[in-house]
């Protein structure tokens, strides 16, 4: 049987990291998703150095694992004179991280919208940016909602990663929970279902989210 | 109105537009036909820009198309343009596909928009599809629909290309009633078709293209009747007697 009583007796430690994690996530979230769409832009813009700068952007950011970016930001930086303390250099590292998978995914959603819809929307004489804006994008963003649900769920998952560099969420109190009650089973099952919270609500979300796009036209 | 001065084009290595010239006057039909491949499409698209030249110049409306200093949102605005496959947009109703570009490119006011929008509705046959949304369309009306979005800018030039191509047959008769009614009006047409008897009935010239050339062009009684090039003859016995 589990035993609630470690739950009750850390109660306090348990919800200082999952205050910290949803903090993380709602940074890394909004930060992803910015700097996602504008890797995105600059791929697919008819300008050849911005797509090269987003193109090694993807490649490089999404082929390294997400815990070496975090080093970098907590154990690199200091090296040249930046100290970030492990929240802010593991919510970077989620932004930037899940932003080159972000981005992947509203280009493949801009690209899916037929060809025919630009050029038709560009002879009658608007511009690139109008042309974006009314016809491409709101029906790209059909196609990119189920995609980028993913990675928010993801990115609520990764969060964890700030455990390993001090960054006070959910994960690190875990630890400090373990080894302070010399329970580890337990102790990381009510871990997992603080991230169920986060997470199951986020994936009905953009369910919901999903088919309601999909019904107007 | 359009001028093609020794154009041409490569796609690589590949020769798309051979040395074409070609100048449409005001209110002329031209059809232009010959086989898939031959550049047709191609050579209309560049009208609007939708291609790029490689070299030679061409000139609409007075303008130099392929100029770096060309404001080619202004130019696009007096040139309609009606695809194959319609490519209204699928998220707004027929009414905003036509009103869109009015209001946006042109600043009309919204109800100026609409006054034209029903007003070319009408003229296509289709006044009671205002709401409806592309989807809920027959392929004739949706390409009627385009027609009317391409009108609705009131352009002085009108580009089609292969316009009844993907519809299917007995929805054919529809969209060619609207062109040909549009030719009749005076209006400056550029068409690319396989329909011979449009070509035929409407044209003021017809443009024989094959392999990126423009091989032939008369007009439509003495081409029909009497081709000179070979190719020209052979393309017509395959289109013709079937």
């Amino acid at each position: 049987m589990i035993d609630f009583s470690i739950l009750i007796n850390n109660l306090d430690t348990y919800l200082e990291g999952f205050k910290n994690t949803i903090f993380a996530s709602i940074i890394g979230l909004v930060g992803s998703f910015i700097i996602g769409v504008i890797v995105a832009v600059m791929r697919i813009a008819p300008i050849k150095p911005l797509n090269w700068i987003g193109t090694v952007y993807v490649e490089f950011i999404r082929n390294i694992p997400l815990l070496i970016i975090a080093f970098f930001f907590y154990v690199g930086l200091p090296a040249v004179g930046v100290t970030l303390s492990g929240f802010v250099a593991g919510t970077i590292a989620l932004s930037i991280y899940t932003a080159s998978f972000i981005a992947e995914a509203i280009r493949a959603g801009i690209q899916s919208v037929p060809k025919g819809q630009m050029e038709a929307a560009r002879s009658s004489g608007l511009t690139y940016v109008q042309a974006m804006r009314t016809i491409i994008l709101p029906q790209a963003i059909k196609i990119v909602i189920p995609p980028i649900g993913n990675q928010f769920i993801n990115l609520v998952k990764n969060s964890s990663i700030l455990g390993i560099i001090a960054g006070l969420d959910l994960m690190y109190f875990g630890d400090i929970v373990s080894s302070h009650t010399f329970v580890t089973f337990d102790v990381y099952i009510f871990v997992a279902l603080f991230y169920l919270v986060l997470t199951i609500p986020l994936s009905l979300g953009v369910g919901y989210l999903e088919k309601r796009l999909a019904r107007n036209h | 109105m359009i001028r093609f001065d020794s154009v041409n084009k490569y796609y690589g290595d590949f020769h798309v537009l051979q040395n074409i010239n070609l100048e449409i006057n005001k209110g002329e039909v031209v059809v232009v036909i010959g086989p898939s491949g031959s550049g047709k499409s191609t050579m209309l698209r560049c009208i609007n820009r939708l291609e790029t030249i490689s070299d030679g110049e061409l000139i609409v409306n007075g303008v130099k198309v392929n100029d770096k200093k060309t404001n080619i949102n202004e130019l696009r605005r007096n040139i309609g343009m009606v695809f194959q496959h319609f490519n209204l947009y699928p998220h707004k109703t027929v009414l905003q596909n036509i009103t869109l570009a009015p209001t946006m490119a042109l600043n009309q006011s919204k109800e100026e928009a609409e006054k034209t929008a029903r007003y070319y509705l009408e003229k296509v046959g289709i006044p009671d599809k205002v709401n409806s949304y592309p989807s809920q369309l027959s392929g004739g009306q949706q390409q009627r629909v385009a027609i009317a979005r391409g009108l609705a800018m009131k352009p002085e030039i009108m580009l089609f290309d292969e316009p009844t191509s993907a519809l299917d047959p007995e929805m054919i008769g529809e969209v060619l009633d609207v062109m040909k009614a549009l030719a009749k009006e005076g209006m400056t047409m550029v068409v690319v078709t396989h329909e011979m008897g449009f070509a035929k009935e409407v044209a003021d010239r017809i443009i024989f293209m094959d392999h990126g050339q423009i091989l032939e062009q008369g007009k439509p009684a003495d081409f029909y009747a009497n081709p000179k090039e070979e190719r020209a003859r052979l393309f017509l016995s395959r289109v013709l007697n079937h």
